[in-house]
């Protein structure tokens, strides 16, 4: 399926792939080049494929923060939350973003993926009189990432340059369309996520991509510089990381699950009554590495003992100039992760050969540009 | 030169060397392009046969690994040091200094039935092959 920004992306000379049924540029460049510009300038991505959802009524807040791990009730409004949505049995159906916009209103973004599958599951939890719109089909998502998304926005959207991290707006753009707009992203660096209709959403892109580009060498980047970009801060990828066989812990993602908010779904499976992790021993759990020598693990790759035992699998794994060295993210053997973790050697099978790799905590990349964060939630 | 290179479907060209029966074997222009940001290259071993469509190297790039194929059955001769130290040859001189690796042609005809530089540039041109994967 093509999405609004195709025909830009064609005439940018975007080499398109499918991803999840939808056709989007694996990258325009070279996926290192794309990179480098988002650490040290500016970059912009199509996250069209997104999913954006609205829910609307009496208490929308209260009922969306009983379907999610992480707590929204905390958060003040005009925040945006990281967090799970959960089975019974603690895996992961997805992971999101919520926008709180009060107690009548919450936007939610999920992956491409999963996207009718949670409206779904979301409806379906919803008390009556609470309504969940789909705002996807036909939208645009826009990310403009990078230390100098400032300096392109103070010449296209000067008003949203006050936002603090992670803080969230809904305006109109062009005195148009309501977009949904955070300063988020995936990337590690500063930036802005914006979603909203296709007809203003085109010509939004248009002007950042030509006033970025004569402002802050700002490029079009791919889905292979946004990839490689999320796996050097260690952040997840539902269907690799992440998926409903294993938990938010199994994870390493702690952080997303609060252990002093109320009830929701899947709370009994991950957590004990007095809010300490439910962890099932039998489960791998997620760690980071980074390979000596040469060699770029890939999803899939096994992961070896010294003596060759077999103790768990690569989910996502490349190579950046950043790191030095291929480095990846690993499902472990609790067991091997303990020895790993304290500094056990560990092997990576790449096209047959055994490569000793490390662990390696993530971040494997720490940009050290930090922005402005708002008051604590 | 260019009349005496040929190419394959899986976009390897390969040309005579200096010494007869043993030729030349690279990526092409378009396959470089396609493969971008080479991180390193996995060459083979001097002295290793190899049959037709054998994988004889593997290119690392960022996005993914490129299997190399032996265009024709043979024998390796040589490979080429200089992409131990800078695999980016590969995409600045693909039909130079880019060169991969040498070999000694087990059955030459073999190297008759591969494509001239005008059938290869129509296989591009009909949409041949497409070594990135999504």
């Amino acid at each position: 399926m093509t999405l609004p920004l195709h025909n830009v992306h064609l005439r940018e000379g975007g080499h398109m792939v499918d991803f999840h049924g939808f056709d989007l540029p694996v990258r325009f460049s070279s996926i290192l080049e794309e990179c480098r510009r988002v650490r040290e300038q500016a970059g912009v991505f199509d996250i069209s494929h997104m999913g954006h959802f609205v829910v609307r009524g009496k208490d929308a807040l209260g009922a969306v923060d009983r379907l999610i791990t992480s707590d929204l009730e905390k958060v003040p409004s005009g925040k945006a939350l990281y967090g799970h949505l959960l089975n019974d049995a603690g895996g992961v159906i997805d992971d999101i973003m919520a926008y709180h916009f009060g107690r009548e209103r919450v936007d939610l973004v999920v992956n491409a993926s999963n996207r009718e599958e949670d409206a779904g599951w979301i409806r379906k939890h919803l008390p009556a009189g609470i309504l969940l719109e789909d705002c996807s089909p036909g939208h645009v998502g826009i990310a403009l990432q990078g230390p100098g998304a400032v300096r392109v926005l103070e010449d296209v959207l000067p008003g949203v340059l006050d936002m603090r991290r992670r803080e969230t707006r809904l305006l109109r753009i062009d005195g148009a369309d309501e977009f949904l707009v955070g300063r988020t992203g995936y990337t590690g660096e500063d930036g802005w996520e914006f979603f909203g209709p296709a007809g203003t959403g085109v010509s939004f892109y248009e002007k950042l991509l030509s006033v970025g580009k004569k402002k802050e060498n700002l490029v079009p980047c791919g889905l292979g510089a946004r990839d490689l970009l999320r796996l050097e801060m260690g952040y997840p990828l539902y269907g690799q990381e992440l998926g409903p066989a294993l938990s938010p812990f199994d994870a390493g993602l702690d952080f997303a699950v609060s252990r002093t908010k109320g009830e929701f779904v899947g709370r009994s499976a991950i957590l004990e009554i007095g809010g300490n992790p439910r962890i099932d021993p039998t489960h791998p759990v997620l760690g980071g590495f980074v390979v000596e020598g040469r060699g770029i693990p890939r999803t899939g790759c096994e992961i070896e003992t010294t003596d060759g035992i077999h103790v768990g699998e690569v989910t996502s794994g490349g190579f950046s100039p950043r790191v030095g060295s291929g480095f990846g993210l690993a499902y472990l053997d609790r067991k091997f992760f303990g020895s790993f973790k304290a500094g056990a050697e560990g092997r990576v099978r790449v096209h047959g050969n055994s490569l000793p790799i490390r662990y390696r905590a993530w971040p494997f990349f720490s940009s050290g540009r930090p922005v402005p964060s708002g008051p604590a939630p | 030169m260019t009349e005496t290179r040929r190419y394959t479907r899986t976009h390897e060209w390969v040309a005579p060397a200096d010494v007869p029966g043993e030729w030349n074997v690279g990526i092409t222009d378009f396959a470089q392009k396609e493969v971008t940001d080479v991180v390193f290259v996995e060459l083979p071993k001097v002295g290793r046969t190899l049959p037709r469509g054998g994988e004889a190297a593997i290119i690392e790039s960022v996005k993914a690994a490129f299997s190399i194929y032996a265009p024709a059955s043979g024998t390796i001769v040589a490979v080429n040091p200089d992409l131990e130290s800078d695999p980016g040859l590969l995409n600045r001189d693909p039909y130079g200094k880019g060169w991969i690796f040498r070999f000694k042609a087990g059955h030459p005809e073999e190297i008759n039935d591969l494509m001239d530089e005008g059938a290869y540039a129509k296989f591009l041109k009909d949409g041949g092959g497409h070594p990135e994967h999504g």
